[in-house]
């Protein structure tokens, strides 16, 4: 099976120079391999895939476009888990926006994908399914916790997926697995029916094989939602019609902070080329610093937001209404025994720990703080932006990790760079990972982020360097390279 | 030792707006279980609220209504805690930042006005309704995330005659502000007393207890005064009250321990952060207020001294929103204001009494009403010609002229007529006549009801009696 762009796969359907029922059967074989290779998907949706061949007439870009959704997105009548026990037989009876809105616009939907369980986790080691593994070396990690989205689309099986980014769940894996990962400004897509995380930190966005493709499907998710409040009615603008790699005078901060942490010389060398192409495309580069102690308190800040709000988001998981009932002795007992037995160890502890920050004789010094140590944190980004119109940074400090490899949690390189991402969360500024070269034959990104609303901008300097650097459209089957 | 009682309430009305408080699906009573709900209500994951601003505009009516200050900033907070009834594991509330607070209304207690002041007015969704048995419970989500607003006064009732006549007059303030139909016996409107004991004179405040479950305003007067005196006993036993929650049992005429305070949850409030700070305009603040009805207090004094009613009929008057609107009307029509309450507190009511029907079933209206009174005061018809017209128009809901003029039904006034018919009668009675002339006055009734028959009773009674007596003493002469 050949892969290709959005609108390269557009215009061949279009044209009729691909036979559509041939290409998805082409497809759905080439997702059985890939199935076995990766174990990115939880359920794959087939059936569904060639009744909607059927019925869709559309003239958009992403008419008849296959893509995948990480399996935290709600869709009607089709298995929705978020790779959870307690969800595991949890069939949804209504579409989460952004998923209708795919339908709308035609694209077809070939597979729900795993994730760490209901979002929270950055290895994808802790889904229901299993680990899903990096399509460039099945032997590493894909990365967390929109893992089998990443994959998905790495494998050249789709030419976008859907994911959601709390922490750095879209851009991590994508940045391990050489793909486009970006999240919007909080409240430019609707998050209704996406199974939350933690909601303040929440965001949907998409990963893709190149920039245009990117500007298709985030042009489509974006807009107001009735259903959720803090869905912005801001216009939005035309990101394919707009994009424009000529970035001559915009303003660039290099976060020198996060960049001093990185100890892989190969990344440093690559960043450092990947500034000299920005100069040379005649954009304002300079260094800035954030204060070291600041960005190591990210961490905890998240840890304790993101567990506070996650233990109220999750609540509704009793076993009562929908979920894996478990038996007990009265009501109590049942939610007590379904709760033990839904969620894994991991989840449990993060529960127990947003319950103690929440708790009214620890909230004050414990949420509420954190709380105002983000906002801190925020205004001290906000003030970088306030001047320049993008920071750039390296997504990680290094390739992704093997799959039994324990990450060092103390180190400044850990707390400091490889929890960075988080920063686009707090601010809910627009942020995007970009492949920007090969370290031991594993790619690497760059982080673009930019102002609220100004996606444009982020998409016109990804778009530029995707043009200079040629990472763009790059896949790994597998089956081709060990032919090779 | 003398002890004095100290109570809060704490009052949850349903707003009856058209859909829930974060979600579009119906709000709707005594519907099949678990059909008036979507996603939103059961709590699917994934869902997010939406604020209904209907129930904001009622909240805001009864802050108005209520003299509160207003926020006008709109948070919402989650309230945590485990129960099947609460499907999201959370109820969203108003902890941080209540729309209202800072509020009073006025009692009148043993004709001695009271200011009962109001801590707080916030708005909230409510939870599922639970029907228990002896091994199942059966959860109707139909009722969960109705908008309810929780209106909670400062301790400052003393006594359970208080606690009711508050009550009554806060459920007239949901009537008139047409945000609830305010049933305590069908939950629509509920009460949670808070209850401690002091010594005479002094400032502390004793140990608390709280009581739930009351389905009528005369039960938390009863629970009130069981529960203070089982208190009373406790302390003058020189034992301690424990601070728990009990409820009012019906049968037993009793309150019983619910739950101690000892094992109370901590519900870790937080900003909600699917809703957003919303800023209301003022300008939108007080344009509810200008279009608030007028408040029950104000419609006693109005008619009390624009329309010179008795403060007994006024008040009557007043106690149903709807006979009050109705008058309201009526008054507009006809000047006849006492007339028109003597009819509304005499007629209509026995007659809505009698049907077991409200005003707005049956067929009447105040341009019919004012018409019937407007033709009794110019003699058109007789009062007892009016009691048939009335119970013509209230079935078949005529004009009263049209039926009068189907049933023949004018009065004879006009006096060429009258003596024209009762020379008549005389000239066929001579009997009666000499009678008459013997002194014995008696036979004027038997002429009166010939004179009836004759006109099938249309003859004006008043007009005829003068007149006959007229001319009997003419034709003595």
């Amino acid at each position: 099976m050949i892969t290709y762009s959005i609108e390269e796969l557009h215009e061949l359907l279009k044209s009729g120079q691909l036979d559509i029922y041939q290409y998805y059967d082409e497809l759905f074989k080439e997702m059985d391999f890939q199935q076995e290779r990766l174990n990115a998907f939880v359920t794959l949706t087939k059936d569904y895939a060639y009744k909607n061949l059927d019925i869709l007439k559309w003239d958009g870009l992403l008419n008849h476009i296959p893509f995948v959704l990480k399996d935290n997105f709600s869709t009607k009548d089709i298995k929705t888990t978020a790779s959870s026990q307690m969800l595991n037989n949890y069939i949804p009876v209504f579409n989460a926006h952004v998923v209708n809105q795919l339908y709308q616009h035609g694209a077809i939907l070939t597979a729900k994908a795993s994730m760490d369980e209901l979002g929270m986790g950055n290895s994808n080691k802790t889904a229901l399914t299993g680990p899903v593994r990096n399509p460039w070396d099945v032997n590493r990690i894909a990365g967390g916790s929109s893992g089998g989205s990443v994959a998905a689309v790495a494998s050249g099986v789709v030419p976008f997926a859907l994911g959601t980014d709390t922490g750095d769940s879209i851009r991590k894996p994508a940045g391990y697995c050489g793909v486009v990962g970006f999240k919007p400004t909080w409240g430019r897509i609707s998050r209704y029916g996406v199974i939350p995380y933690a909601s303040s930190l929440d965001h949907v966005g998409a990963i893709t094989r190149n920039v245009r493709d990117m500007a298709i499907v985030i042009g489509v998710l974006s807009g107001r939602d009735d259903k959720d409040m803090t869905s912005s009615f801001k216009e939005v603008p035309h990101y394919l019609k707009n994009l424009d790699s000529n970035i001559q005078g915009i303003k660039i901060a290099v976060l020198k902070t996060v960049n001093d942490e990185v100890k892989n010389p190969k990344i440093k060398e690559n960043f450092e080329s990947i500034l000299q192409i920005l100069r040379e495309k005649r954009t304002i580069l300079e260094e800035v610093e954030i204060d070291k102690e600041l960005l190591k308190c990210v961490l905890p800040t998240y840890t304790i937001i993101a567990n506070c709000e996650a233990l109220s988001n999750h609540s509704c998981l009793d076993g009562i209404k929908y979920g894996n009932r478990q038996d007990g002795q009265g009501i109590e007992d049942i939610m007590i025994q379904s709760r033990t037995h839904g969620f894994s160890s991991s989840i449990k502890r993060r529960f127990i720990l947003g319950s103690i920050a929440l708790a009214s004789e620890n909230q004050e010094k414990m949420f509420r703080k954190a709380q105002k140590v983000r906002r801190i944190i925020v205004d001290e980004v906000n003030c970088i932006l306030s001047k320049y119109d993008i920071i750039i940074t390296p997504n990680s400090g290094k390739i992704a990790p093997l799959l039994e490899e324990e990450e060092d949690r103390l180190s400044d390189e850990y707390i400091i760079l490889e929890n960075h991402l988080m920063l686009g969360n707090f601010t809910g500024t627009p942020c995007m990972s970009l492949p920007c070269g090969f370290v031991d034959n594993m790619p690497i990104s760059i982080q673009l982020m930019g102002r609220l609303f100004e996606e444009q901008k982020v998409f016109n300097v990804a778009y530029a360097l995707e043009e200079v650097l040629g990472f763009k459209n790059q896949y790994c089957k597998g089956k081709d390279k060990d032919e090779v | 030792m003398k002890y004095e009682q100290v109570i809060g309430l704490e009052v949850h009305c349903e707003l009856k707006t058209k859909s829930k408080m974060f979600s579009s699906s119906p709000v709707s009573f005594a519907k099949t279980p678990n059909t008036m709900v979507n996603e939103i209500d059961f709590s699917m994951p994934g869902i997010m609220p939406s604020v209904n601003k209907k129930a904001v505009e009622y909240a805001l009516r009864v802050c108005h209504a209520l003299h509160t200050e207003i926020d006008d900033l709109i948070c919402f907070d989650r309230k945590n805690y485990y129960y099947s009834d609460l499907p999201k594991g959370f109820q969203i509330t108003q902890q941080q930042r209540p729309i209202g607070k800072n509020g009073y209304l006025d009692i009148i207690v043993d004709n001695q006005k009271k200011r009962i002041e109001i801590e707080r007015l916030h708005m909230e969704e409510d939870t599922a309704k639970q029907t228990h048995f002896d091994d199942y419970t059966l959860i109707d989500y139909n009722r969960a995330g109705i908008p309810l607003i929780e209106i909670v006064t400062k301790p400052v009732l003393r006594n359970g005659k208080e606690a009711a006549i508050y009550l009554e007059k806060l459920r007239q303030i949901f009537l008139y502000t047409e945000v609830s139909d305010a049933k305590l016996e069908e939950g629509s409107m509920r009460c949670d007393i808070n209850l401690s004991l002091r010594p005479i004179g002094s400032k502390q405040l004793g140990v608390r207890t709280e009581i739930k479950n009351l389905n009528s305003i005369s039960n938390v007067q009863k629970a009130i005064e069981y529960e203070a005196s089982r208190q009373e006993k406790i302390l003058l036993s020189k034992k301690e009250v424990i601070q728990e929650t009990r409820r009012y049992d019906e049968g037993l005429r009793k309150t019983v321990l619910m739950r101690s305070k000892g094992n109370s949850v901590d519900y870790k409030y937080y900003s909600e952060p699917n809703i957003l700070p919303i800023r209301l305009s003022q300008k939108w603040i007080k344009s509810i207020k200008n279009h608030l009805n007028m408040m029950p207090d104000v419609r006693e004094d109005l008619y009390i001294h624009k329309y010179h009613l008795s403060s007994i009929d006024a008040k009557k008057i007043v106690s149903s929103k709807e006979l009050s609107d109705f008058f309201n009307e009526t008054v507009l029509l006809s000047q006849h204001y006492q007339i028109i309450c003597n009819w509304l507190l005499g007629d209509v009511l026995a007659y809505l009494n009698k049907h077991h029907l409200k005003l707005n079933q049956t067929l009447l209206t105040p341009s019919y009403l004012s018409t019937l009174i407007n033709l009794i005061e110019e003699e058109v018809i007789s009062s007892k010609q009016a009691k048939q017209v009335f119970e013509i128009m209230m079935k078949e809901g005529k004009d009263p002229r049209i039926i009068i003029e189907e049933k023949n039904m004018k009065q004879i006034s006009n006096k060429e007529e009258l003596t024209f018919i009762i020379n008549q009668i005389l000239d066929k009675n001579t009997e009666s006549l000499i009678d008459y002339f013997h002194g014995k006055d008696r036979v004027i009734g038997y002429l009166v009801g010939q004179i009836m028959k004759e006109t099938r009773g249309q003859a004006n009674p008043k007009s005829t009696n003068e007149l006959l007596i007229q001319l009997l003493e003419e034709r003595k002469g």
